[in-house]
């Protein structure tokens, strides 16, 4: 298993905060479309930067470890999956 | 599961979660197939709680009625959902929180000035609260759909994952993920008011200088505000993200955006927002997932703009 990087195409926006945040370059913007794309996913750290920075929520990582946040709010979590 | 049957109510809301009901247009024959409505407070005329599979709550807590019916669907009904975004943060009735029930009573009745002043009412209604309470503080709550309200095909996913037995299929997308005006990097300098100037209605507000929720706002409405030329107001309450992370706010996620698109300062956004907190917090101020956090200090950011306010220096 290794590490998936997506973006969600018809919600990227192309304003490429995500191509800024990246510490290892793993995004570029395709002029054409005007949509950032993957072309490093192989770089990825899993850092997740991008994915909290990208204004849709487009960005989706898969087969990575998790690590949980320190601080973080225990009474939402626990409702988090609640959620629609 | 055999027939699924609903109850709704309606508690201190505005009515538009169960009109929502109606925007299903003729896929609503779809949902009376496979559903049976009974108290409805729109649609039928029953006034008890009927056993029901499915109780689909709006509104917030604001008197003594609303904490009344709610504990009523919840004896009634096997699964509660907190419907719409009253029910689930409290709404724009939360700003009362502000308050208490005589100022606020002082402020609508009798010091009203569109209108001729008469005492509170003091009979036949039901007294209200001390404060707004998001449903989950009175009953447990089973599902959680936010939205204001929620655009019918989340109430359809909903309904229909119900009816079938399975999870529902929805994004946790931002409402960003659904407007189509182009966000980009631009050399805007100032930040702008909705009244200020007319903007473009192909760009991004963001990009533009306008405060706009989109980014911080999760998607349950499919963008018609931002599409109409309207800034996102963040009905539809915050993100997983900013809700998960006690450190994660609106106001400063939106900066964080706003500053990297225009040549606008970081702190330069967060402060003006404050300046509004009022307005972009209005929909959730009463959950503790936003009051309690230990960025929020809606109290000191009034007091400030109040200040300002006096010494003609207002914003």
């Amino acid at each position: 298993m290794s590490l998936e990087i997506t973006v969600h195409e018809q919600s990227c926006r192309g304003c490429e905060l995500c191509i800024d945040i990246c510490p290892t370059k793993v995004f570029a913007l395709d002029e054409e479309k005007r949509l950032c794309t993957v072309v490093h996913g192989e770089d990825c750290i899993a850092c997740l930067s991008c994915s909290y920075i990208c204004p849709s929520g487009a960005i989706s990582h898969r087969d990575f470890h998790l690590v949980k946040n320190f601080y973080r709010d225990e009474e939402f979590c626990k409702k988090m999956e609640k959620f629609l | 599961m055999g027939e699924v049957t609903v109850n709704t109510e309606w508690l201190s809301d505005c009515s538009g979660c169960h009109i929502a009901i109606v925007d299903l247009h003729e896929k609503i024959l779809n949902v009376l197939q496979a559903v049976k409505i009974q108290r409805c407070p729109v649609l039928t005329d029953i006034k008890g709680y009927p056993h029901a599979t499915v109780g689909l709550v709006s509104g917030a807590i604001r008197n003594e009625h609303d904490r009344y019916a709610a504990i009523e669907m919840r004896k009634a009904c096997d699964v509660v959902i907190a419907w719409g975004s009253c029910a689930v943060f409290g709404g724009p009735a939360g700003a009362g929180n502000l308050h208490t029930p005589a100022e606020i009573g002082q402020a609508v009745y009798l010091e009203n000035k569109t209108t001729t002043s008469a005492p509170p009412p003091s009979s036949m209604v039901s007294p209200l609260e001390s404060v707004v309470s998001p449903l989950d503080t009175v009953i447990d709550v089973d599902l959680y759909l936010p939205g204001c309200p929620p655009h019918p095909v989340f109430v359809l996913e909903a309904l229909s994952a119900l009816v079938e037995g399975r999870e529902p299929q929805v994004s946790r997308r931002a409402v960003c993920a659904k407007c189509k005006r182009r966000m980009e990097k631009t050399e805007v300098t100032k930040i702008r008011s909705n009244s200020d100037g007319i903007p473009d209605p192909e760009q991004c507000f963001l990009s533009q200088g306008y405060a706009c929720l989109g980014s911080v706002t999760i998607d349950r409405c499919l963008a018609p505000c931002p599409t109409n030329g309207v800034p996102c107001t963040g009905c539809a309450g915050a993100t997983m993200q900013i809700l998960t992370e006690p450190n994660r706010d609106i106001r400063t996620e939106v900066a964080e955006r706003m500053s990297r698109l225009t040549k606008i300062d970081r702190d330069e956004i967060v402060s003006a927002l404050e300046r509004s907190a009022k307005s972009h917090y209005s929909y959730t101020m009463a959950t503790s997932m936003i009051g309690n956090k230990p960025t929020f200090h809606i109290r000191r950011w009034i007091e400030d703009e109040q200040a300002d306010h006096e010494a003609g220096e207002s914003v």
